[in-house]
Parts: C-alpha cells; sequence; structure tokens
C-alpha cells in the first residue's frame, strides 16, 4: 500500500475507486446512487483494517442478533374505548365456576378485558362469598397451553385440526335419528344445559344421558331413594347440630358442597370464653381426612370396618330409643367404645345431631339415615326442601353403559366433561367397550384419556367464556357469563348439541346463539317463577348483575321408611386382613380433573403437607424409647427430606409409590390419594403421583369402593430424593403413655433425644400454637395472659424499649393488622392459592418443592398435639407477621425491607441485591427467595425452569402470562418476596375512598386471603380504628401474638385453637 | 564462617547462617526453576482454579438455586467458607502487628509467609459475600455512593453493610502491611536480578535503596500499620460475628461471639500457617529459618485459642441452660443431638479435645503432630462455622419450618474451588517473592563475632551459667 504521506478517507480514495470518483463530483448524491455494488467493488482486496472492521462489526452483529433478543412489546391505546373498560380498574362480573358437581358463585374479577382472579359471590346463599382452592385457581387453567385450538378429529390418539363445519357435517352425517346415543357426564347441574339435551333427545330419541361421578355419591342417593323417597343429595345444616358424627366424610374438604358445610360448620366452632360452648365432632375414619383432621374425636377404623361401625352406633342408638337392633359386623375394641360414648352424646344431642357418610354402600347410607331418623335429625339438622344436586350421577349408570357399548348396542356417545377411561376402576373394561362405539365425540377443551380415545373432539369453552346457568340447590339458581371472548376456537357443548339437533330455538344467525338461547329458555322458565320485575330485560340485567337467583321450594317433609336388619346384612365386612388401604379425594386434585392446573398441584395436600404427586400414608408408632417408628421402619430420614419408595401390591397389581408418615392412621391402615398418575391431561399434570383407581373394586350393587384389603407393602426398594413435603416437622407437644412407668409424657420432648434422626422430637413449649380442650378455657386464658405479660416484662427490660421510643409512628392515620381465628380455621388452603392468583407468586415445581424452594407467600402450619396415637390438629395460616420491630428489616444492608408509616412490611424488589439475611433472621421463616428464574422473567431463556419437564415452560409462554395481576410486580431471579399484605388492595381502597370523598370504613380493605377463606377465620383492618372489627377481636381473651417475647411487634394476632374432645371417646 | 550457638538462649535462625547465606538461602526459590513438586502442586491448584470459575459462572447464570439452600436455611457452605477463610485470614495480621508491638523477635521466620496467607485467605472469604447475592451484578448498592435516588442510602444497622467496611479496611491494611515488609526483600531480588526481571523487581520495589532514611521510614510505617491492624484483628471477627449475633435467631443471638469468634479464628489461622509452614519449609529447605521453636510457639497459641473456644462451647450450653428459654435451648439440643449432630462432634473432636495433645512438648515439636493436626483444627473449625450456621438455621422458632440441607456439586466446588485459588495465589507467591522475610530475619541473626572467640569463650559462658 502506497499511503505513507497520504490523507485517505476509506480504501475506496486509497485504490482511486471510480465509483468513489464519481460520487465525490456529485455534492448531494442521492442514496440510491451510493454504494452501489459494482464487480469492480466486489473485487477489492481487504487490508487489515477492513478486516478488523469486519471482525468488529460482525462480532458485535452476531453479539447483538443472538443474545439480546428483547421482545417488543406494545402499548396500543384503543382507538375506540370499550365504556366497560377503564384501563387500571377491575371490572367483576358474576359467574358460577362449575366443575361437574363442584359449584361456587363467583365474582370474576377482570383486567382489561381479561379474567384474573376468583372472588366469591356473597350474594350466594350456598357459598355466602367464600370458594375453595379449586375455584380459585380455575382461572388459571382458563389460559393452559394445553387447550384444543379448535375442532378436530382424533385417531389413534393424535389430534388434528378439522373446521367446525366439517365436523358439523361428519357428526350430524353419521347420525341416525334412531341411534342409540348416550351423553356421558358427570353430574350436569344446568337447567337450560338440561333443555339442550331435550331438543336434542327430541330428534334423537334415542338418545340418554349417563351420568356418573369420579367420587361417588351413588350409593347415597340410592339409600335415599330407597328409604326417603327422594333420589338426592339432601340439604345439611352443620350449623345447627351440637353434635356430628361423620362415617368417612370428608365434608369440609371434597364432600358434595364442602365451601358451603366449612361456613356452617365454623359457625359452632368459634369460641367465645365468655360463653364457652361448641359443637362435638366426631369423625370416624381410616385415614387422617381434612375433616377428620378438624374433628374433636376420632375413632380410628380400618376401610373394611366401615360397615361394622355403622351398625354398630345403630345398635348403641336403637338401644337408647328402644329399636330393634341389627346384627353388627364385629368392630376393633376401641372403635366399639368410643362409638357407645358417641351414641351417648348424639342422644343427648337429639334434634340438634347430625351424622354424615361418605360410604358408598347402599347398606351403610340406609344404616346412617335409620340413624338419623332415630336422633330426629330429618327437618331439623336436615331437609330435602333445598336438596342438593350437586352429585347426581350412578355408579350403576356408567356400569350399565359399559355394557350396553360391549354389547355393540350404542351408536354414538358424547363425552361431556367426564374421565372414565381414568376415573373407573374399571377404567380398562370401559375403554374396551368404548372401542366398539363407532361415533365418540369429545367436548373437552384439553386432552384427557378418554378424550384420547374419541374419533372427535368439539371443544367447549373454558367457563369463564361460557354462558350457562347452574341450579347447584333445589330452586337456587345461578348463571354463568363469559368474562373473555373465548380464546380459542371452541364451542359450548350445549352449542353444539342444539346445532346437531337442528333446534328452531337456536339462533344461529346471532353473535352468540347460545346466549340468546340461555335468554330465551330464562323468559319461558325462570321469568315467570318471580313476581319482582316487570320486564324479562330488567330480570336479566338484575339476575346478570346478581349472578344468583333464588325461588322458594315446595319440597315437603321427608320420613324414613326402610329395611335396617336388610341394609346391615349388606354393609362392608371386615376382611381380617392384616393390612388395608384406603383410597380418598385430596382437596386440591379432586379424582385428577384438576390435574393439569399447576397452582392446585403445587398447593399442599392439608394433611400431609405434600404436593406434586399421591405419597402412601403410613402409620407412626412409638414404644416409649427416644425414637419413633413407621410402619415397616419405613421413611425413616424423612427430616431429612428423603423418603422410600416401595412396591404396594393390590389384587395382584404392582406399583412403586412413595411414602409419607402419617399421624392418625390406624394400625394395618394405609392410605392412598385419588386423582393422580394422569397420562394424557397436558404436560405440567402428566405423570404425577399413581393412578389408584384400577385398585378400587365395584361392590355387589355396582357402587365403586375405594378401599381394598388385599394389599401388601414392600420394604423400601428404591429412595425417593425429590421427596416434596414442605413441612418435616408435625407435632407441637404430643403426649403417649410411658410403657415403663404408665405415665403420660411428652412424647416430642422424649424423642429430643434421638442422636441424629431427630424426626417429631423437639421442645414443645413454644409461644406459637396455644390450645386447649373446651373445658380449660379458663386456664388456657390466664395461661395465655401471663404468658403475655411476661412477653410484656421482657420486651421492656431493652434498652429501647418498642413503646418509648415507636409508639406514636403508627398512631397516626392507617396501621394495617389481621387476625386469625384457629377456631374457624380448617386448613382448606383457599386462601393459599388465592394469595398465589393475586400476588403473581411462582410455581416451581415438585423438585424444587422437595429442596423447600417453594415460592407460598401464605402457609398453613399443619401441627398435631394431644394423643400421639390418635391426635389433634391445629391449622395456622403463617405470612409475613409485619413486625412494627421487624428483624428482617434491620440487617438488609440496602434497605430493600423496610416499614411504610402505615405499619407494614415492605419489600422493594427494585432494591434488594438477595443477601438472604432478612429470610434467615426472621422468626416466622416467612420470607421466599427467587432460587431459579421460576417466572421466566430474564432477558435470556437459557436458564428458564421447567416444572414437570415440559417442553414450553409452564408461565414463558404469553398465554399462560395473561393470569399475572398487572398490579403486583413479577418478581425476578435473586430477590426476596413475601406477603405484603395485598398492599394494591389497600391503596385501591384508600384511591376508592379518596375518589369518593370520604373516609376509609372498616371493610373497605379486604386481602385475597380473607375473601377466599369460607369460614371467616381472617380479618384485615386498621389497629387506628378502635370501631374495626379487627380491634374487637384482638380484645378477646384467646388473642395472642406468635413469638411476642422477642419483640418483633408482629401485627398479626392469632386466637387459640380450642378443641372439644371428649376424653372418654378414645 | 558459623556463629556460635549459646546454650542460654536458643538462636532463632539455626546453622549459623552469614547474611550472604540468608540473601541466597531466601532469594533462591525465586530465582531457580520451580522443582517438580511445585510444577505438580500448582497444576493442582490451578485445576481447582478453573473448578471455581466454572462454578461462579454456573452459580450466576443460572441462580443461587443451583446451591441447595432452601427457604429455611438462606446461608449455608457459602457464608461458612467465607467465616472460615476470614478467620483463617487473622494469623497473618496478628503474627506481624501483635507480636511485633510484643517484640516476640521469632515471629520474623513466619510473618511473611503469614502475612500473605492472611491477603489470599481475606480474597478467598470475599469471594462469598459476592457470590452469594441473589444479584451480583447489583451488588455496588452496598456502597455508600451519592446516587440520584433520593439518595438512597445503605442501612447503617446491618451488620452485613459493617462487614464490608471491617473486611475492606482489614484486607487493606493487611495488604499494605504485607507489601510494605516486601519492599526491601523486592530490592535484594531486584539487586540480583538481571534484565526485564530486574526491571520489574526494580518497578515494585519503588526504588528502594537501602538508605538510612528508607529504613527509619520503614520502620515507622511498619509500626503505624502494627498500631493500625491491632484493633483490626479483633474487630474484623467481631464483626464478622455480629452478622449472627444481632440476629433474633436462637444459637445466633448471644453475646459471648465476638471473643469467641476471635479467639476462634485465631486458632485457625495458625492451624493454617502451621499446615503452609510445615510444607515451605521442608520443600524450600527452610528449615533453619522457620525452626522447631517457631513450631513449638505457635502450638501453643493453638493449645490457648483452642481451650478458649471449647470454654466458649460449654459456656453456650450452660448459657441455653441457664437462660430458662425454651428456644435457646432447643437450638443446643438441636446441635448437640439433632440431626447435624455429626458436625457437633466432629467441632468438638477437632477444635477442643484434639488441640489438648500440645501440652506434650514432644508433640508440639513434632513435625507430624503438628501437620496432622493443623489440618484437624482447620476441619474443625469448618465444623464449628457449619454448626453454627446451618445447623442453626434448620431448626429454630417454627417447627412447621425445619428443614436440612446438603451441599450440591456447585457449593462443594466453590469451596474446593477457593482453596485452588488460595493455592495458586501462594504458589506464586513463593515463586516470586521470599518467603521468609530477608530483611527482618537479618535483624534477629546473632552475628556478634561470637565465632572468632573460640572455645575459651564458649567454656566461660558454660561455666557462668553453672555458678
Amino acid at each position: 500500500m502506497k499511503n505513507k504521506n497520504e490523507v485517505w478517507i476509506g480504501v475506496e480514495q486509497l485504490n482511486n475507486d471510480p465509483v468513489l470518483n464519481e460520487l465525490s463530483n456529485q455534492e448531494f448524491a442521492g442514496p440510491e446512487d451510493g454504494l452501489q455494488i459494482t464487480e469492480k467493488t466486489l473485487e477489492l482486496g481487504s487490508s487489515r483494517r477492513d478486516f478488523l472492521k469486519f471482525l468488529g462489526f460482525s462480532l458485535g452483529a452476531a453479539t447483538l442478533a443472538a443474545s439480546c433478543d428483547i421482545p417488543v412489546r406494545r402499548a396500543i391505546p384503543y382507538v375506540i374505548k370499550p365504556d366497560t373498560i377503564v384501563p387500571g380498574v377491575a371490572t367483576y362480573y358474576a359467574s358460577s365456576f362449575v366443575q361437574g358437581g363442584d359449584y361456587c358463585a363467583v365474582l370474576v374479577k377482570t383486567r382489561e378485558g381479561r379474567p384474573i382472579k376468583i372472588e366469591g359471590n356473597s350474594l350466594s346463599t350456598i357459598t355466602k362469598g367464600a370458594t375453595s382452592a379449586r375455584a380459585q385457581a380455575s382461572v388459571l387453567s382458563l389460559y393452559d397451553t394445553n387447550r384444543f385450538p379448535q375442532a378436530g378429529t382424533m385417531e389413534d390418539g393424535k389430534f388434528r385440526k378439522i373446521s367446525w363445519e366439517d365436523l358439523d357435517k361428519a357428526v350430524t352425517g353419521a347420525l341416525n335419528p334412531k341411534d342409540e346415543i348416550r351423553i356421558l357426564a358427570n353430574t350436569l347441574m344446568s337447567p337450560t344445559g338440561q333443555q339442550a339435551i331435550e331438543e336434542f333427545q327430541a330428534k334423537y330419541p334415542n338418545t340418554k344421558v349417563v351420568m356418573y361421578d369420579a367420587v361417588s355419591s351413588s350409593a347415597m342417593l340410592e339409600a335415599n331413594a330407597q328409604t326417603l323417597g327422594t333420589q338426592s343429595i339432601p340439604d345439611y345444616h352443620f350449623d345447627k347440630a351440637d353434635v356430628i358424627v361423620s362415617f368417612g366424610a370428608d365434608f369440609l374438604g371434597t364432600w358434595i358442597s364442602p365451601i358451603e358445610y366449612a361456613a356452617q360448620y365454623a359457625v359452632n366452632r368459634k369460641v367465645n370464653p365468655e360463653h364457652p360452648k361448641m359443637s362435638r365432632h366426631i369423625q370416624v375414619e381410616s385415614h387422617l381426612s381434612m375433616t377428620g383432621s378438624n374433628a374433636d374425636n376420632r375413632v380410628l377404623i380400618k376401610p373394611s370396618e366401615m360397615g361394622a361401625a355403622i351398625a354398630t352406633l345403630y345398635n348403641e342408638l336403637a338401644a337408647l330409643n328402644g329399636a330393634t337392633s341389627v346384627s353388627a359386623p364385629s368392630l376393633n375394641d376401641k372403635a366399639k367404645a368410643a362409638l357407645k360414648k358417641a351414641a351417648a352424646d348424639l342422644n343427648a344431642a337429639k334434634g340438634k345431631a347430625l351424622v354424615v357418610s361418605g360410604s358408598n354402600n347402599i347398606g351403610e347410607q340406609v344404616l346412617v339415615n335409620a340413624i338419623n331418623a332415630l336422633l330426629d335429625s330429618y327437618g331439623q339438622t336436615i331437609d330435602f326442601t333445598r336438596a342438593s344436586m350437586q352429585r347426581k350421577g350412578t355408579d350403576g349408570a356408567i356400569q350399565g353403559l359399559i355394557r350396553e357399548m360391549g354389547a355393540g348396542a350404542i351408536n354414538a356417545v358424547f363425552v361431556m366433561g367426564a374421565n372414565p377411561a381414568f376415573d373407573l376402576p374399571n377404567a380398562d373394561a370401559f375403554k374396551e367397550a368404548f372401542a366398539k362405539v363407532p361415533m365418540k365425540v369429545s367436548f373437552a377443551n384439553i386432552p384427557d384419556e378418554t378424550t384420547a380415545l374419541c374419533n372427535f373432539v368439539a371443544p367447549a369453552h373454558h367457563y369463564l367464556e361460557s354462558w350457562g346457568d347452574v341450579e347447584p340447590k333445589r330452586g337456587l339458581y345461578s348463571l354463568i357469563q363469559p368474562t373473555i371472548a373465548p380464546l380459542f376456537k371452541t364451542r359450548q357443548a350445549e352449542e353444539s348439541l342444539l346445532r346437531w339437533a337442528g333446534s328452531p330455538n337456536l339462533k344461529l344467525d346471532s353473535d352468540q346463539p347460545y346466549f340468546e338461547y340461555l335468554r330465551w329458555n330464562w323468559q319461558q322458565k325462570m321469568f315467570p317463577k318471580q313476581s319482582r320485575f316487570a320486564t324479562f330485560q330488567i330480570f336479566w340485567d338484575s339476575t346478570l348483575h346478581d349472578g344468583v337467583f333464588e325461588v322458594p321450594s315446595d319440597a315437603g317433609a321427608v320420613s324414613f321408611q326402610g329395611d335396617v336388619a336388610d341394609a346391615a346384612s349388606k354393609v362392608s365386612k371386615p376382611s381380617g386382613s392384616e393390612l388395608e388401604i384406603a383410597f380418598f379425594e385430596t382437596v386440591n386434585q379432586g379424582a385428577g380433573q384438576y390435574a393439569h392446573n399447576p397452582w392446585l398441584q403445587e398447593m399442599p395436600d392439608p394433611v400431609a403437607r405434600t404436593v406434586w404427586g399421591n405419597y402412601l400414608a403410613i402409620p407412626i408408632f412409638w414404644d416409649g424409647s427416644n425414637e419413633w417408628q413407621a410402619f415397616k421402619g419405613l421413611n425413616k430420614e424423612e427430616a431429612k427430606g428423603k423418603a422410600d419408595i416401595v412396591e404396594v401390591d393390590v389384587n395382584g397389581s404392582t406399583q412403586r409409590v412413595t411414602c409419607v408418615r402419617q399421624f392418625g392412621q390406624p394400625e394395618g391402615g394405609v392410605a392412598l390419594a385419588l386423582g393422580y398418575g394422569r397420562q394424557i391431561v397436558g404436560q405440567a399434570g402428566k405423570n404425577v403421583g399413581v393412578n389408584v383407581y384400577p385398585w378400587c373394586s365395584i361392590d355387589a350393587n355396582g357402587n365403586t369402593q375405594y378401599y381394598a384389603t388385599s394389599v401388601s407393602v414392600s420394604d423400601r426398594v428404591e429412595v425417593e430424593n425429590d421427596f416434596a413435603c414442605v413441612q418435616y416437622h408435625h407435632t407441637m407437644g404430643v403426649k403417649g403413655t410411658d410403657p415403663k412407668t404408665n405415665e403420660v409424657i411428652n412424647v416430642d420432648e422424649k424423642t429430643v433425644m434421638t442422636l441424629g434422626a431427630g424426626y417429631q422430637g423437639g421442645l414443645t413449649d413454644r409461644t406459637i400454637i396455644y390450645q386447649a380442650n373446651l373445658k380449660e378455657v379458663e386456664e388456657l386464658v390466664e395461661h395465655i395472659h401471663e404468658k403475655r405479660e411476661e412477653a410484656k416484662e421482657l420486651n421492656e427490660k431493652t434498652l429501647y424499649p418498642f413503646d418509648k421510643y415507636t409508639e406514636n409512628l403508627y398512631s397516626q392515620g392507617h396501621h394495617w393488622g389481621m387476625h386469625i381465628d384457629l377456631n374457624a380455621c380448617t386448613g382448606c388452603g383457599a386462601c393459599q392459592v388465592a394469595c398465589v392468583a393475586e400476588n403473581n407468586v411462582p410455581v416451581v415445581g415438585k423438585k424444587e418443592v422437595s429442596r423447600h424452594h417453594e415460592m407460598t407467600w401464605l402457609r398453613i402450619d399443619r401441627y398435631f398435639y394431644g394423643d400421639y396415637e390418635n391426635p389433634n390438629v391445629v391449622y395456622q395460616p403463617m405470612m409475613c407477621q409485619h413486625c412494627d420491630n421487624a428483624p428482617c428489616e434491620n440487617v438488609c444492608p440496602v434497605a430493600a425491607t423496610n416499614h411504610s408509616s402505615e405499619g407494614l412490611n415492605q419489600m422493594t424488589y427494585n432494591r434488594c441485591i438477595g443477601t438472604r439475611y432478612c429470610a434467615n433472621n426472621c422468626p416466622y421463616k416467612v420470607r421466599r427467595f427467587n432460587w431459579l428464574d421460576y417466572t421466566t422473567a430474564d432477558i435470556f431463556p437459557a436458564n428458564e425452569y421447567a416444572i414437570n419437564g415440559e417442553d414450553l415452560v409452564f408461565g414463558s409462554d404469553n398465554l399462560t402470562r395473561m393470569v399475572l395481576n398487572p398490579d403486583v410486580t413479577v418478581r425476578s431471579r435473586g430477590v426476596i418476596e413475601k406477603c405484603s399484605f395485598c398492599v394494591q388492595r389497600i391503596q385501591e381502597g384508600k384511591l376508592t375512598a379518596k375518589k369518593e370523598g370520604r373516609s376509609l370504613r372498616d371493610g373497605d380493605i379486604k386481602t385475597a386471603c380473607q375473601t377466599a377463606c369460607p369460614t371467616g377465620a381472617i380479618t384485615f383492618g386498621d389497629l387506628n380504628n378502635e370501631e374495626a372489627e379487627l380491634n374487637k377481636k384482638l380484645k378477646e381473651e384467646l388473642n395472642y401474638r406468635v413469638l411476642e417475647e422477642i419483640n418483633t411487634q408482629a401485627s398479626v394476632n392469632y386466637s387459640a385453637r380450642i378443641n372439644n374432645r371428649d376424653e372418654a371417646i378414645s | 564462617m558459623s556463629a556460635v550457638v549459646s546454650p542460654i538462649r536458643e538462636p532463632l535462625i539455626e546453622g549459623g547462617k552469614s547474611y550472604h547465606q540468608i540473601s541466597e538461602d531466601l532469594c533462591s526459590p525465586t530465582e531457580r526453576t520451580p522443582s517438580l513438586a511445585w510444577v505438580a502442586a500448582f497444576m493442582v491448584a490451578v485445576t481447582f482454579l478453573a473448578v471455581y470459575v466454572f462454578c461462579v459462572f454456573w452459580t450466576i447464570w443460572q441462580g443461587i438455586g443451583t446451591w441447595n439452600l432452601n427457604r429455611t436455611i438462606g446461608w449455608g457452605w457459602d457464608i461458612t467458607n467465607f467465616v472460615w477463610w476470614i478467620g483463617i485470614g487473622h494469623a497473618g495480621t496478628l503474627i506481624s502487628a501483635i507480636l511485633l508491638l510484643f517484640r516476640q523477635r521469632w515471629r520474623t521466620g513466619v510473618n511473611r509467609a503469614a502475612e500473605a496467607m492472611t491477603i489470599f485467605a481475606v480474597m478467598c472469604a470475599g469471594q462469598f459475600p459476592l457470590i452469594h447475592m441473589g444479584r451480583l451484578w447489583l451488588g455496588f448498592f452496598i456502597f455508600p455512593y451519592p446516587n440520584t435516588r433520593g439518595p438512597l442510602w445503605v442501612n447503617f444497622n446491618s451488620p452485613l453493610l459493617w462487614d464490608v467496611f471491617a473486611i475492606s479496611t482489614y484486607f487493606t491494611v493487611s495488604l499494605l502491611f504485607w507489601y510494605s515488609g516486601l519492599v526491601p526483600d523486592l530490592a535484594t531480588i531486584r539487586d540480583r536480578a538481571k534484565g526485564l526481571r530486574r526491571k520489574i523487581y526494580n518497578f515494585f520495589s519503588f526504588g528502594w535503596t537501602g538508605k538510612a532514611k528508607h529504613w527509619q521510614r520503614f520502620e515507622s510505617l511498619a509500626l503505624v500499620l502494627a498500631g493500625l491492624s491491632t484493633p483490626l484483628v479483633l474487630s474484623v471477627h467481631t464483626i464478622v460475628s455480629f452478622d449472627f449475633a444481632t440476629s433474633v435467631i436462637p444459637g445466633w443471638h448471644t453475646t459471648i461471639f465476638p471473643p469467641y469468634f476471635v479467639a476462634g479464628a485465631v486458632f485457625s489461622g495458625f492451624a493454617m500457617v502451621q499446615t503452609l509452614m510445615v510444607m515451605t519449609r521442608k520443600v524450600l529447605k527452610l528449615e533453619q529459618y522457620i525452626t522447631l521453636n517457631h513450631i513449638d510457639s505457635m502450638n501453643k497459641i493453638i493449645l490457648v485459642t483452642g481451650s478458649i473456644v471449647g470454654v466458649a462451647y460449654l459456656t453456650e450450653l450452660f448459657i441455653a441452660w441457664y437462660s430458662g428459654y425454651i428456644y435457646e435451648q432447643f437450638a443446643f439440643y438441636n446441635r448437640v443431638m439433632g440431626p447435624y449432630y455429626w458436625s457437633y462432634i466432629g467441632m468438638m473432636t477437632c477444635n477442643v479435645i484434639s488441640p489438648q495433645l500440645f501440652w506434650s512438648a514432644k508433640i508440639r515439636r513434632s513435625l507430624f503432630w503438628t501437620f496432622f493436626m493443623s489440618i484437624f483444627v482447620n476441619i474443625g473449625m469448618w465444623f464449628e462455622r457449619f454448626v453454627i450456621i446451618a445447623t442453626t438455621l434448620a431448626r429454630d422458632y417454627l417447627p412447621s419450618s425445619w428443614s436440612y440441607y446438603v451441599p450440591t456439586w456447585v457449593e462443594i466446588g466453590l469451596f474446593l474451588g477457593t482453596l485452588g485459588l488460595f493455592f495458586t495465589l501462594y504458589l506464586i507467591f513463593v515463586r516470586v517473592a521470599p518467603v521468609v522475610a530477608v530483611a527482618e530475619v537479618k535483624q534477629i541473626l546473632k552475628a556478634a563475632g561470637d565465632q572468632y572467640a573460640g572455645k575459651q569463650s564458649h567454656k566461660a559462658t558454660a561455666d557462668a551459667h553453672h555458678h
């Protein structure tokens, strides 16, 4: 290069490039003139400088292109703003959550047109504004990425999209008016849906509806039909009962209408020390259910002893009332004695007693009815005026269908939300018979085992996209309205049926044909039932606004008429088997219909505190030594997060199951939850746990029995390293009789001396839980008073007494606080899921929970106390205590967590650098750290964490992210987070009050956990408002603060747990 | 030319060295080709360092979730390692500063290496507070710098902030102390070197010419820095102990922590010095500079400090019982009997019981025992920090939240990796600077010309001793 003394611009000049020369002559060269690539320019040799330039550019460009894939996010304002949507302001629509027989009247909170949260509808006389975990989580399933995008065909389990027109043609073309058609469903409660089915039946007269329930109340319906003359579930009044005996009915958790029953139950469980009175609840069961955990007394039986137990109670009551006794199978002595006492308690409370049973044996249910008749319960604690419609299915129906299909007698089956290929004991028989049906259409909106066997999929809307109505109890109606336009090309099942029936009442030319149909039906059927509104339009608008519509019911009284001796002969007989297994429904998974919902998968089972799977509950023993023993010596290292995997053999079929040690199990009884082990359910729920349906059996009456007697459990075959249990230590002072001295001792404190194992050993006089028997309330009040005085004295001894220096800090304005009534809390977990939904709490999956990386802001601690063999349970919702003298605040080096002027302990995510010192120093251990990129918030997707091995990482898709609450920051990896007392709700309440030019009223602001709670256990309010409900509760004598003596000045208060245990019973 | 050995007072340097021999002996390791042992050790150390770099990368890329810490146990191996390294980093300054002030002249044989060890240990320690942060890239928030966020200042109430100041001050002063001591020796090497090597050493010796004025300033600076360092030796670990003592967690919240931590730090620091000295004197053939007397003296300190921590452990147990406070009592039940009982046993055995062997002079002067025990003590002190940190957190107030923790490969890799970092630095150090302070050793060389007096003088002295 000859550029030694020249000044040059670029290679072109140096090479005397003709293009450049020409360009330099044109002063205003247009872009089209410049930079023309010619032969000449291409031939130019590259110099070292060029090389470096190219290198630099390509490196830079490659880096930019490869890594900085920052998605373009557009915020486009409305051209024409819909008048119902104000950006930043939530709109609520009344609707109803329905899933099979599960029902909840809800308000759907929508933001900018998308549903993000479920609240209870307080206008409903059934659920009274409460919700359940299932209802709370239902909003997530709307945004499930596994949903069918449109109609399709199914061949060998492979889904192929087709248009709705093609589907309609295919279906109607295949149907003949004389065809035997079956609509296969779980309990259907929709009156208009019923109307649609009737229209379909008009076109295809041989159409029948086959209803069954995956966790069946079949025997009860049949027993009621036999002995009370009505095949329906009665209306129970737990609030009117002074003594409740439940034979395995999990009425607070899963049985029929738990939201309703929990609220009723709590009425008589909240204790006022001045008038100490509460109901007595005795649970007879073979595994520790959530309801059993709330009971005062539990009578432990093996599953096959249920019939004996019911017959024994009947006989005891018969003896007391001069009725004839029946022959009762033999029962273990302990249970026999307990039931004798229970009978006395029941009899003393005649008219205010209630006996319920979850049994699926007709004989047993008949005896239960006889017992209730002896106790004068009918008309008092049980009536049929508002009979429940929430369980209508019978096992006979589905078994009959299997026989018909197997005989080749059925031409078409429409599967409407049921999943019999999974949730039947004889699912294989179903599959075999189902294969013989030529036309199978599923209305499911996400894949399931049954849909995979169909020919066509006509995916229905999610309920949040649907129109509909529901009659959960006689004469109590509730509407379902869409809160978002359908996300996928789906169509309501009822509309599909009406189209195929060619219904003249379905206006196909309207925008929403089924909406018009619903209105039409209501105009025909509902409008005449009322006289309040003169025109249908006003009636409709008002009802849609309220969500519920109630008309009087005229059903009369019932009386018991039945053959108890015959019934007693039909009850289950004790098997005499050494080991039996009980199968039960869990609060979060149901019969598997909720398996695709990660919020519910990650909600700990209230009793076992395990997540993401079903674990074999094995009994625990203590022989007076320093160490707890478990069934077959299993799970020795549970306190270290290791569990054993065993092979469970039931009737010759074997599955591998992980164990969990469980207090309150009968000796010789193990238990395992239903509804797990789904195979076709979308990726998040796939292969979680094991399916126990094949292990259930069918009795002589065709009813499914949820236990097995021929069972064997192997020794450990493998170690489970991902034992996802959020609580390793469960006891708070369980007591037992030392076999050597015959003294009752604190086994917790005894077993603290086990070197190394430390399973359930601990010093237990902790200021965390206060509990007592109802008879000892006075002593308890005194004890709490003493402890609190002691704490106060200690707290004043410091050099910097809190009161002296900070008393006035929060005396102005608001000072937020909370009260939780441990007597009302049943542990159902609705609050926990509500908190997850409200606060964008991430889901982390089984592996992460097994490492104790769960992110829940609110957890429900569960402690056992009392008799170690048959302990009582207390649930303690635990969230940030918003300490006014918070240990977390002073240790943060960067002041990322601090105190607001309103007494809130605030977490500033932006400032947090993640030293975790605050979490260490939190005595309540409520702070949660974002260990990995759980929220997929990092720019680089390389470290996104799949919760269950899914390809599309949960939460990374924009569809799933639509569920996020825009008022709450999504936290990134490496920061601490925790309960904020729903600060966004506080802010919203204050702004609303301000806009309305008034001061804030008590009850204006409710936290998410508070609104979700079915029993009203949680009260939030302003401590500075003397009139507030909160302050009334704080003045009660059972009120205390957890760990008051360490001077944290917590803002959350609890009231002590009282039980009404009858020591004579066990 | 060899010095006469006094029968009354053992000489601090054996072998009757002359000044020149000292220079030769101490500077030559930097001048000759590294031995095979050094090369092998260096390769091992660098391999571990590579593991460290990978584990740090992995932690930052994936998140702290690559560790097994959890909602209950927020600190585990990370902070255990931090406190352990900080503790090790105590001996150097103690030897340099406190022994200088106490005019313990035997220190000159070991102070250079001990100070180097201090610096490297503090460097290793400093890694952990950084990488344990969830968002390291925002770690600068921890410095009180003027900013546009209000300004938003750091939280001066937080012991973690005190740590930042305490450790950075300690590191700075230790580094200055070490380096200022190195200057005359670097000049000595410079004087012996040629070419580029000479230029480099010239730069690093700051133009030292050995003028009287230089020496005078050197001595003054040494005294000033010793005066500054002495309180630091006590304050650093006191403040580190505040991380725990100011918390509300039973087992952490105790007033005994500051003296207990300082004693423990000196204990572990001396043990690490022993580990290194026993190896260094052998490999670099410095037996006559780092003598058995040194080893004996340091073993005495290990015995004393080991007994102090032993008393502290027992005091804790007593106070837990005496407090009548159930959480405190349980914290210690849990340490002794709980799932981590083995770490408590390890701590007690290594820290309290085994150092009692040093009551025997024979064991104190045995190289085998010394080396063995120094490793033991370091293991014990690691356990002590693990017991205090992880065991305590695992089971505190609410039984519902109790948990258990074992490290992942990343956490183990980070610990082994800092050992790699430490030894890499130390091995480089022994190659580039005299591992024994040449100039200072020369000050204690007894070279009064005794050798010229012959046997008479020797006899006379012996007689005087007899009468």
